[in-house]
C-alpha cells in the first residue's frame, strides 16, 4: 500500500511541476506579446514557430525584431534570474534550516553587489583586462556573495544549529557593511564607472541582450541543475546536521556544494540585473505551504515559480506605465513585503 | 563488536570523558547510567562519531571509526539523539523515509511499513511531524532510526539511543524497550542511555555506571546493581527491593530522612 503511495507521490510531484511548466509557458507568451509595442498572440506564435521552420501566418519584420532581439533575451534572463533566486533561496533555507533565510536578507546579494562595484570601478583602470568583463563581473559577484554567505553562516551557527536572531542580526550587519563599502568604492570611481554603476543598480531586466545569455546560462542554469542533486540530502539536513551525519550524509561536502552553487547563482543574477529582493524568500515558502517540504519538489518547483513570478513582475513593470518602465525591484517588493509581514505574523502566532 | 578503548575528551583541560573503555556485543542491551554531568552525552557523541576523541579509539566491527566514511558508518550504526527538531512541514512518512537515505534497501516500502507498525505510528504517517505530541514525535524518530538498520545484514550492527524514553508515558517506555529487546535477535547491539534505573534493571543485559567522566562500574545487571555503589554514583540513598513481578530487583530512590545526607542546596 505504501509503495503505491510513494509512487503516486512522485506522480503528483511530476504533475505539479508540469502544471508550473504550463503556467510558465503561458506567462512567457504574454510577456513576449505584451508591452509598449504590442504584438498580437497569433503573430507571436507565428514568429516563434517560424524559427523552427513552421509557417503559421504572416507577421511584420518589426514585430519579429522586437520579439526576437528585445523581448526574447529579456524573458530568458527573467527565467534564469527568477528561477535562480527561487532555487537558491530554497537551498539556503534548507541548509540554514531556517525559513527566514533569503539571499538579500542574509547579505549574499549585497556581497555580490559590492564585488560587482569593485570590479566595475577597477577594471577600466587596467584596460588590458577589459576582455574578461563579460565573465569577470559575474565571477567577482560570486566571490562577494560566497564571502558574505560564509561569514553569516559562521556567525549565526552555534552548536550545530543556526539561531534565527543571530542570523538576522548578522545579515543586517553585513548588509550595512557592504552598503558602506559600496559607497566608499564609488567615492573613488571615475565618471564612466559611476555611469555603469547607476545603470546597473537600477536593477531592471531592460539591459538583457543575447550577448549576456550564454554566460548566465552557464553560471545560473548549471549550478541550479547541480543543486537538484542535493535535494535528498537537504531533506536529511532538515532534521539537523548531526542527524544527517548519522544517516550517512557527508554534511561538510553537501554544505560546501550548497553554498558555492547558491552564491554562484545569486552572484551571476545580481551582476546581470541588479538586486531583486523577495523572490528567494517568497517562492520556496509558497511551494512549502502548498505542497509540503520535500526538497525533491521544493527545489525544482522554486525554480519554475521564481521564473513565473519574475516574468510576471517584469510584465507588470513594462505595461503599468507605458511607455516608461517601473523598476522591477519595486514590483517584487510590493508583492514580497506584505507576504513577509504575513509570514512573521504567522511565525509569531505558531510560537505562542 | 563496538569497542571503545581508553576514550578521552577534555574541554579546557578538564576531562569530560576520562579514559573510558567499553565493549558492546551484538545481541545485547547495554544501559549507560549516571548522574547529570557524568559525561554520558559526550561519550555518546564520541561513540556516534559526532565529535572526535583526543585520545583513545573507537572500533566498529574492528574498523576504526575515523577511517569509515559517513555512509559506511551509517550502515553499521544508527543513532537516536535526545531531541530532533524539524523546521519544515515534513510528514511522518517523509521523516521515516529519510532513514533510508544512504542505504540501498531492496524493498523500502516494506521496511517502512514494518517500523511504523513496530513503533505504533502507522496511523500518523500522513500527518505533519511538527503537529505531533512529544511522545508521538519520539516514536516517529525511533521509527526513522530503526528503518536504517531494519533490513537483515550479514554483519553485526549497533543502535545508540540517548534517553529514548524521556517524553514517553509508562506504557510507551516499556513498549520502546520491548522493541529494543526484539532487535537483539537481529544481530544488533544496543547502547542506551537511561535515567530510569528500573527500566535498566528490567531490560538491560549489562550496565555501565558513569560518574565524573569515568566508569564507576560495569558488568551484568546483578553485578552492578548494588546499593552501595549506586548510592555513591548518584549521591543519593538507593534501596534494592526484590521485585515479585519480574523476579529481579526494584530500585527505590525514596528520599531518606537521614540528617547526614547531602541536600540539593549543599551540593
Amino acid at each position: 500500500m505504501i509503495s503505491t503511495l510513494s509512487y503516486t507521490k512522485t506522480q503528483s510531484q511530476n504533475l505539479i511541476l508540469l502544471g508550473f511548466g504550463l503556467v510558465l509557458g503561458l506567462v512567457l507568451l504574454m510577456s513576449l506579446s505584451m508591452g509598449a509595442f504590442s504584438i498580437p498572440f497569433p503573430q507571436t506564435l507565428a514568429i516563434l514557430f517560424d524559427q523552427v521552420g513552421m509557417s503559421l501566418g504572416t507577421f511584420e519584420m518589426q514585430q519579429e525584431n522586437v520579439l526576437l532581439q528585445i523581448r526574447m533575451p529579456r524573458v530568458l534572463m527573467a527565467i534564469l534570474v527568477g528561477g535562480g533566486l527561487g532555487i537558491a533561496g530554497a537551498a539556503l533555507q534548507g541548509m540554514f534550516r531556517n525559513p527566514l533565510v533569503e539571499p538579500g536578507l542574509i547579505g549574499v546579494s549585497s556581497g555580490s553587489a559590492l564585488f560587482a562595484v569593485i570590479f566595475m570601478v577597477l577594471v577600466p583602470v587596467t584596460a588590458s583586462l577589459a576582455w574578461i568583463k563579460p565573465i569577470g563581473l559575474p565571477l567577482f559577484a560570486f566571490v562577494g556573495g560566497l564571502i558574505n554567505v560564509l561569514a553569516v553562516y559562521k556567525l549565526s551557527k552555534s552548536r550545530g544549529r543556526t539561531d534565527a536572531a543571530t542570523l538576522i542580526l548578522a545579515g543586517v550587519a553585513i548588509n550595512a557593511l557592504a552598503g558602506a563599502l559600496i559607497g566608499l568604492v564609488l567615492f573613488f570611481a571615475d565618471d564612466s564607472a559611476l555611469r555603469s554603476f547607476t545603470f546597473w543598480s537600477l536593477g531592471d531586466l531592460g539591459g538583457a541582450t543575447w550577448r549576456k545569455i550564454p554566460v548566465s546560462l552557464v553560471l545560473i542554469a548549471i549550478p541550479s541543475a547541480l543543486l537538484l542533486f542535493n535535494s535528498r540530502q537537504l531533506n536529511a539536513l532538515a532534521l539537523g546536521e548531526q542527524e544527517a551525519f548519522h544517516m550517512g550524509v557527508n554534511v561538510q561536502r553537501v554544505k560546501l556544494q550548497l553554498l558555492v552553487f547558491s552564491a554562484l547563482i545569486v552572484g551571476a543574477g545580481v551582476s546581470m540585473v541588479g538586486m531583486i529582493g523577495f523572490v528567494g524568500l517568497v517562492v520556496p515558502h509558497l511551494i512549502r505551504i502548498l505542497f509540503g517540504a520535500d526538497h525533491r519538489l521544493v527545489l525544482p518547483g522554486s525554480f519554475l515559480l521564481g521564473a513565473i513570478l519574475l516574468n510576471f513582475a517584469d510584465l507588470i513593470a513594462r505595461v503599468i506605465v507605458i511607455p516608461a518602465e517601473m523598476p522591477i525591484g519595486v514590483i517584487t517588493a510590493l508583492i514580497g513585503a506584505p507576504f513577509f509581514i504575513w509570514l512573521i505574523f504567522n511565525l509569531n502566532k505558531s510560537k505562542n | 563488536m563496538l569497542k571503545a578503548s581508553k576514550v578521552h575528551f577534555c574541554i579546557r583541560q578538564r576531562p569530560i570523558v576520562d579514559e573510558v573503555s567499553l565493549e558492546l556485543n551484538p545481541g545485547e542491551i547495554l544501559a549507560v547510567l549516571g548522574p547529570n554531568g557524568a559525561g554520558k552525552s559526550t561519550f555518546f557523541k564520541i561513540l556516534s562519531g559526532d565529535i572526535e576523541c583526543k585520545h583513545g579509539a573507537i572500533g566498529y566491527n574492528g574498523h576504526d571509526i575515523y577511517t569509515l566514511k559517513s555512509r559506511e558508518l551509517a550502515e553499521v550504526r544508527a543513532v537516536m539523539p535526545q531531541h530532533t527538531q524539524v523546521n519544515f512541514p515534513f510528514t511522518v512518512q517523509e521523516v521515516v523515509e529519510l532513514g533510508l537515505i544512504s542505504t540501498k534497501a531492496k524493498d523500502p516500502s516494506k521496511l517502512i511499513r514494518e517500523v511504523l507498525e513496530a513503533t505504533n505510528t502507522t496511523h500518523l504517517k500522513d500527518q505533519v511531524f511538527n503537529t505531533l505530541s512529544g511522545g508521538e514525535k519520539q516514536r516517529v524518530q525511533l521509527a526513522r532510526v530503526l528503518v536504517q538498520i531494519w533490513e537483515t545484514k550479514p554483519f553485526p550492527r549497533y543502535l545508540l539511543l540517548d534517553e529514548p524514553t524521556s517524553s514517553l508515558d509508562i506504557a510507551q517506555q516499556h513498549a520502546v524497550l520491548k522493541i529494543l529487546e526484539t532487535l537483539k535477535t537481529r544481530n544488533i547491539g544496543i547502547l542506551v542511555i537511561l535515567h530510569e534505573l528500573n527500566l535498566a534493571a528490567q531490560y538491560a543485559d549489562k550496565i555501565a555506571l558513569l560518574k565524573n567522566g569515568m566508569i564507576a562500574k560495569t558488568g551484568t545487571v546483578e553485578d552492578v546493581l548494588e546499593e552501595e555503589i549506586l548510592a555513591h554514583v548518584f549521591d543519593h540513598p538507593i534501596h534494592l527491593i526484590p521485585n515479585p513481578a519480574t523476579g529481579g530487583v526494584f530500585v527505590s530512590s525514596a528520599a531518606s530522612s537521614h540528617p547526614n545526607i547531602q541536600t540539593f542546596k549543599q551540593a
